[in-house]
């Protein structure tokens, strides 16, 4: 599955750059063409992931602890 | 994740009671086929995704033939971060149709369509033609020259069924011809009559869910069975997923924004290598495989008609499958499943490639 | 079950982390969606250019109405010598204002205000007088700006 993902994105990605050289009908960018919004958009994209990842870390945090109360029986209700 | 304050609140005037001992006993089977029951929560996510983006791009959109086009071209170029929230709302729509042919194909294999979940089946089939029908009418909202020529194909071909081909075509059309009419037309579905419709059948299709559990494949029916608590341990992994899967809808959108070709016009003549959007392909290569004449009948008719029949019999699968029904293992249906799906993806890869 | 010597349980601990993180994660992200959902608020215009002809010659008592932006602006010819240049929108709740010239006023009809041929608030709710433009023709330009604007026009 994720094969097949990045299979059909290296394809979009080769067919979009071939485009490039097509002649000149009017292009509408669909992608700002300045440096500095381009920096700002991979550095956000960056930023992004960071963020993702820290939560990622986060929660497996959490379960590790979870699993460990479960294991211990801690979780249950006094019954 | 405490707040007795606001448990105290609620407890104070309803009865939690019930809902307190229905999360606390909420468990999930935990074996080597559990990852596939992530698919359904990924799709619902995607799905919330599609409506927040589509909300805030419909707050801009203009479903006129006159100004579609121009209005998607300001969202794109004028608005902050517009053409971004386009190419997520694009990059989304494309998972979620992808991640819910994963979800068919794990319920198809894993047999969770048997008894006595057959429902979930049954309205899970219908969600993925709303969801290929959202597909296919937000495509044409584009209103440009790719978008028009699949859609005037797409629902062209809908017009070869015999008997109602035609009564559909209209419908769908709001005429002969893909029109302004059409626009509108795919717009109500597209932000009214089909969210409406998707959120109805969801909350069945999820409550039914709740009432039986999920399935256990038939061949662990003997081992013995792992349980883990929804509340809270899946919760966190369904929420773990979904930030890697936001993601990953993020960097494609980043770095694959869709393009915008140029405006729809009726008269003029269709791009070159028109192809409808991926998830057709697979029936549009089914077309091309048949001949234009089969003894002396329309070999497009005899095509469409077979292709539904395949379709039909995918959906009635649990009506037919009843070796399962009885709880038993059903090898044959198996093979046609994988049937199906080798199909569905080679049809796909030679559409793509063709 | 909290330890002596530590600051907050590891419940307590985590749960933090895992709300703080989470929070600025979504904020940043709503943040985007809240910009593209409130596209930039118009501006009201500093000065618009108008031609000449049309404005300079209109009758005595009367008004021709000119673009402000997107609002309602309003040349007056209050006698042969005075052309006042004004902001046609009332000051109460911006409703756009007519001038009656039986009475030598401007009159808003959404909760009956009026006001005087100088524009200034005279009966009804407008709590203030109507804005007023400064005007000057420059080469084959009329340029009606807000009071106090310098208006730099760029050379051809």
């Amino acid at each position: 599955m994720k094969f097949l993902i990045s299979l059909i994105v290296l394809v979009d990605f080769l067919y979009i750059s071939l485009l490039w050289g097509e002649d000149a009908k009017p292009v509408v960018e669909v992608f700002p063409a300045t440096p500095i919004h381009q920096y700002a958009i991979y550095g956000n994209l960056a930023i992004f992931w960071i963020g993702i990842l820290g939560l990622l870390v986060i929660i497996r945090m959490k379960l590790r602890e979870i699993e460990r109360v479960q294991r211990m029986g801690l979780d249950k209700e006094q019954s | 994740m405490n707040c007795p304050r606001l448990k105290d609140w609620f407890g104070e005037r309803y009865d939690t009671g019930a809902l307190r001992k229905y999360v606390r006993g909420k468990l999930l089977p935990a074996h080597r086929y559990s990852l596939w029951y992530y698919t359904g929560g990924i799709a619902l996510f995607l799905f919330i995704l599609q409506f927040v983006t589509g909300m805030a791009l419909a707050m801009y959109y203009v479903p006129h033939a006159e100004f579609a086009h121009k209005s998607i071209i300001e969202i794109v170029t004028k608005l902050n971060a517009g053409w971004f929230f386009r190419s997520l709302h694009h990059w989304g729509a494309q998972l979620a149709i992808a991640i819910l042919f994963v979800h068919l194909f794990a319920a198809l294999l894993l047999k969770s369509y048997r008894k006595p979940r057959e429902l979930l089946w049954y309205s899970g089939f219908i969600l993925l033609g709303i969801a290929v029908f959202f597909g296919l009418s937000g495509y044409l909202l584009l209103w440009d020259e790719r978008a028009f020529a699949a859609v005037r194909v797409a629902t062209g071909g809908a017009g070869a069924l015999p008997l109602i081909g035609n009564f559909i075509k209209a419908f769908l059309r709001g005429g002969i011809d893909v029109t302004g009419e059409t626009l509108t037309r795919f717009y109500a579905f597209h932000v009214s009559i089909l969210p409406l419709f998707t959120i109805l059948l969801l909350v069945l299709h999820v409550l039914i869910v709740q009432v039986h559990g999920m399935s256990v494949p038939l061949s662990l029916k003997d081992e013995p069975r792992r349980e883990e608590p929804f509340f809270p341990n899946v919760v966190y992994k369904d929420l773990a997923i979904w930030l890697v899967l936001l993601g990953i809808v993020v960097t494609l959108a980043t770095f694959l924004p869709p393009e915008i070709g140029q405006k729809a016009d009726p008269l003029a003549a269709p791009p070159e290598n028109i192809k409808p959007e991926w998830y057709f392909l697979f029936l549009f290569q089914t077309l091309k495989l048949f001949p234009g004449e089969i003894l002396g009948l329309n070999g497009e008719t005899i095509a469409i008609i077979l292709i539904s029949g395949g379709i039909f019999i995918l959906f009635i699968l649990p009506a037919l499958d009843s070796k399962s029904r009885s709880g038993q293992r059903s090898p044959l249906f198996t093979v046609i499943g994988i049937g199906y799906l080798v199909y569905f993806v080679i049809m796909t890869v030679v559409g793509y490639f063709s | 079950m909290k330890l002596d010597y530590s600051l907050v349980t590891r419940r307590t601990f985590l749960n933090t982390l895992f709300g703080g993180w989470l929070l600025a994660f979504f904020s940043g992200t709503f943040f985007a969606l809240g910009r593209f959902a409130f596209p930039t608020l118009g501006k009201e215009p500093d000065f618009v250019i108008l031609k000449p002809e049309d404005y300079l010659n209109i009758p005595p008592n009367s008004t021709k109405p000119f673009a402000w932006g997107g609002k309602l602006g309003l040349f007056f010819r209050k006698d042969e010598k005075t052309l006042i240049a004004l902001k046609g929108v009332c000051t109460h709740m911006e409703c756009n204002v007519t001038y009656k010239p039986e009475e030598r006023k401007f009159y808003c009809p959404c909760h009956k205000g009026w006001f005087d041929e100088d524009g200034k608030n005279i009966k009804g709710p407008p709590p203030k007088p109507l804005e007023i433009f400064d005007y000057t023709v420059e080469e084959d330009k009329l340029i009606v700006a807000r009071k106090g604007v310098k208006v730099e026009l760029p050379k051809a």
